[in-house]
């Protein structure tokens, strides 16, 4: 280990035994992204990029490559299992670091209701006599026992998903091709990568900011970077690995997608209002059974897989935030008898079943929770390229100008230019969101507890 | 009761937090941290350990006579990278849950039943052979917290650690749960160098445990 990655100099202790490789840390973040996950969300992006929703995953692959470049510099300068709040607190300044992680709860605490949400859509395709309503109610009780009881995602269990997850997708792909070269949909063409004829650049950038939702969960390799054998560079490198993958999965499969498309005039025109695109698609290509194959692997692994990685990453911020006295500390209690953050893990069970009903009567419930999802986010990362160059820059006096200035600044960019085009719903309640943030801010302020980034590891002196 | 009759802090912690069918109260990487701490509470309170703000430093290498606790000075001594004290409350809760039974078992106060769940799954319990030591290690605390007598640091130990576990439900006190948990908290505040030190660290990883990625 280098020296500066001892985590003592921090204040804090080295508490996590290293003993996770690299594969490890990819498999955590392909399974935190879900490889199937463009299934659930395609017909939005087929219809917000006008046809291009490979162009989309390719800009946001690019786009979050750098925002992994940013979060390797972080990683690097403070190997701390805590998230960008901890980095954006001690990059920049404590507050900062609050309102950061203000602007990602946004993204990790309504994660699990969108979750909820998708899988319950896939399953009332399946099961149509169910209401999705209360598909949600089902899932969230399924999820809340398995997190009550201390069960938890395993490195063996997680390796056993992504293998059937990629078993289903390589089935859709086979299938899909097979349809193609049968003749079906409308043959190998690159429209879906580029179309000039409805090409332009706010189009795909509104469609990023959709298809963005696929990525995210890449940065919960960083909350291993206590357990990584290799420290910070190996994380850095997991997560590089882990967009590319999930990046090249999911450009393939939107492609292939998108030239089976039944109706793509209809789906352009009225949009996927029952969320079902993808297994339309799937059942245009190879029949119904192929359409249940995909709506049940959807349902199962963000319903069930992915929730449970959502659940402890919510609970580990809520935990950090809370201990830190930035949050009620009720959020910060576990359950010492099963082993879980019980507080938090049934105030996200609450949440997200008020949401997931909610949204579950709205038409443009995903769109709307997947935008304000990826608002908290992007923001959160704009942040996070901003601590490299007031860490390293500004404060540092750093002369490596390529990692350290023009890397973020690129990022940075790109990152404002998909929040610009962004939909304006999203871009307001995103605010809204932010204001509310400096409100309670002001309050901590107020009440005399200012904030500290002590993060996770607290040692005893914050009690 | 004379110190010499007393079994060691973690033995009395171990049987406190299980039922008298021998099972364990609460999940047992958590109790094993509450043991861990015990142990090395064991070795302060009795002058070999110092325990001053998350350091710790050997003083005395005599026995105490304990076959875990004084298997631990030998370990401390030898690795001299690392004088952490929350390092040596996981390394030793790695092992402490069998070690603590097996000990117990050896001494008799612990006897092996095994018998089938629902007439296939065999399942093994610890149950005590005779009640009198678990009336004994719950009266300590039961009269700490009732002041009936002043507690000293050793008991003042078992009360902490009996809260920071929320196995207060063994004392059969008809309180309720908050408010004997505060209490037990306040007992151990009384000595706050090294037992409140040491429960500190205890509460500290059980919440850790609780919100790691991967167990």
């Amino acid at each position: 280990m280098q020296p500066q990655e001892n985590v003592e100099q921090f204040g804090y202790r080295q508490e996590l035994r290293r003993g996770i490789g690299l594969s490890d840390l990819v498999f955590y973040g392909l399974i935190f992204m879900v490889p199937i996950a463009p299934f659930a969300i395609f017909g939005q992006v087929y219809k917000e990029s006008h046809g291009m929703p490979a162009l989309a995953y390719v800009i946001g692959m690019v786009a979050l490559l750098f925002t992994a470049a940013s979060y390797a510099q972080m990683v690097k300068a403070f190997p701390l299992s805590g998230s960008v709040y901890n980095y954006a607190g001690r990059g920049i300044a404590a507050p900062v670091g609050f309102m950061t992680g203000w602007a990602i709860l946004l993204d990790y605490v309504l994660v699990p209701g969108l979750l909820y949400l998708v899988a319950s859509i896939a399953m009332n395709a399946t099961v149509p006599q169910v209401p999705v309503w209360a598909w949600v109610i089902i899932f969230v009780a399924i999820n809340t026992v398995i997190n009550l009881r201390g069960i938890r995602m395993t490195i063996s269990l997680t390796k056993a998903l992504i293998t059937a997850e990629l078993v289903v997708l390589g089935l859709f792909l086979s299938v899909g091709v097979w349809a193609l070269l049968q003749g079906k949909g409308r043959g190998f063409n690159l429209t879906p990568l580029f179309n000039p004829d409805t090409f332009s650049w706010p189009v795909v950038f509104g469609a990023v900011s959709i298809a963005v939702l696929s990525f995210l969960g890449f940065d919960g390799i960083s909350m291993l970077v206590e357990e990584a054998k290799g420290g910070s560079a190996q994380v850095g490198k997991a997560m590089r690995l882990a967009l590319i993958l999930a990046g090249v999965l999911f450009i393939v499969q939107v492609w292939v997608a998108s030239l089976l498309v039944p109706d793509p005039a209809g789906l352009l025109a009225h949009g996927d209002k029952n969320g079902t695109a993808f297994y339309d698609t799937a059942a245009a290509a190879g029949g119904s059974w192929l359409a249940h194959i995909m709506s049940t692997a959807t349902a199962i692994s963000w319903g069930l897989a992915d929730t449970l990685v959502a659940q402890v990453a919510v609970s580990r911020l809520l935990y950090a935030m809370a201990r830190d006295r930035q949050l009620p500390s009720f959020l910060a209690r576990v359950s010492v008898k099963h082993s879980v953050p019980a507080n938090a893990t049934l105030f996200i069970a609450a949440l997200s079943t008020v949401l997931g009903v909610w949204m579950s009567s709205r038409k443009d419930g995903v769109t709307l929770l997947s935008s304000l999802i990826n608002m908290g986010a992007l923001i959160a990362f704009i942040v996070l390229h901003v601590s490299v160059i007031v860490h390293y820059v500004i404060r540092g006096r750093s002369t490596d100008l390529l990692a350290h200035l023009i890397t973020p600044l690129v990022g940075m960019a790109i990152l404002v230019f998909v929040v610009i085009n962004a939909n304006i719903l999203a871009q307001v309640l995103g605010l809204i969101w932010l204001g509310v943030g400096v409100l309670v801010l002001a309050g901590l302020y107020i009440a005399g507890r200012r904030p500290s980034s002590a993060g996770l590891a607290v040692l005893e002196e914050s009690r | 009761m004379s110190a010499m009759n007393r079994l060691p802090l973690y033995q009395d912690l171990y049987l406190i937090a299980h039922d008298q069918a021998g099972k364990p109260l609460i999940n047992q990487p958590s109790l094993s941290l509450g043991l861990a701490g015990a142990v090395l509470l064991d070795l302060a309170l009795t002058g070999r350990l110092d325990i001053t703000h998350g350091r710790l430093a050997v003083y005395d290498r005599n026995p105490i006579g304990d076959m875990v606790a004084d298997s631990l000075v030998p370990l401390i001594l030898r690795d001299r990278t690392n004088r952490d004290t929350r390092f040596w409350i996981r390394k030793v809760a790695e092992d402490i849950y069998d070690r603590t039974c097996g000990g117990l078992v050896a001494a008799g106060v612990l006897t092996r039943v095994t018998r089938r769940r629902m007439g296939v799954m065999s399942q093994t319990r610890y149950p005590p052979t005779d009640v009198a030591p678990l009336v004994r290690a719950r009266s300590g605390v039961r009269n700490a917290v009732e002041a009936v007598e002043q507690p000293d640091a050793r008991c003042a130990a078992l009360c902490g650690l009996v809260g920071v576990l929320r196995v207060e439900a063994a004392l059969h006190l008809a309180q309720p749960s908050g408010q004997l948990v505060g209490r037990l908290r306040s007992i151990a505040r009384e000595y706050p160098r090294p037992v409140n030190e040491v429960i500190g660290m205890v509460e500290t990883l059980i919440s850790e445990a609780a919100v790691a990625l991967y167990r």
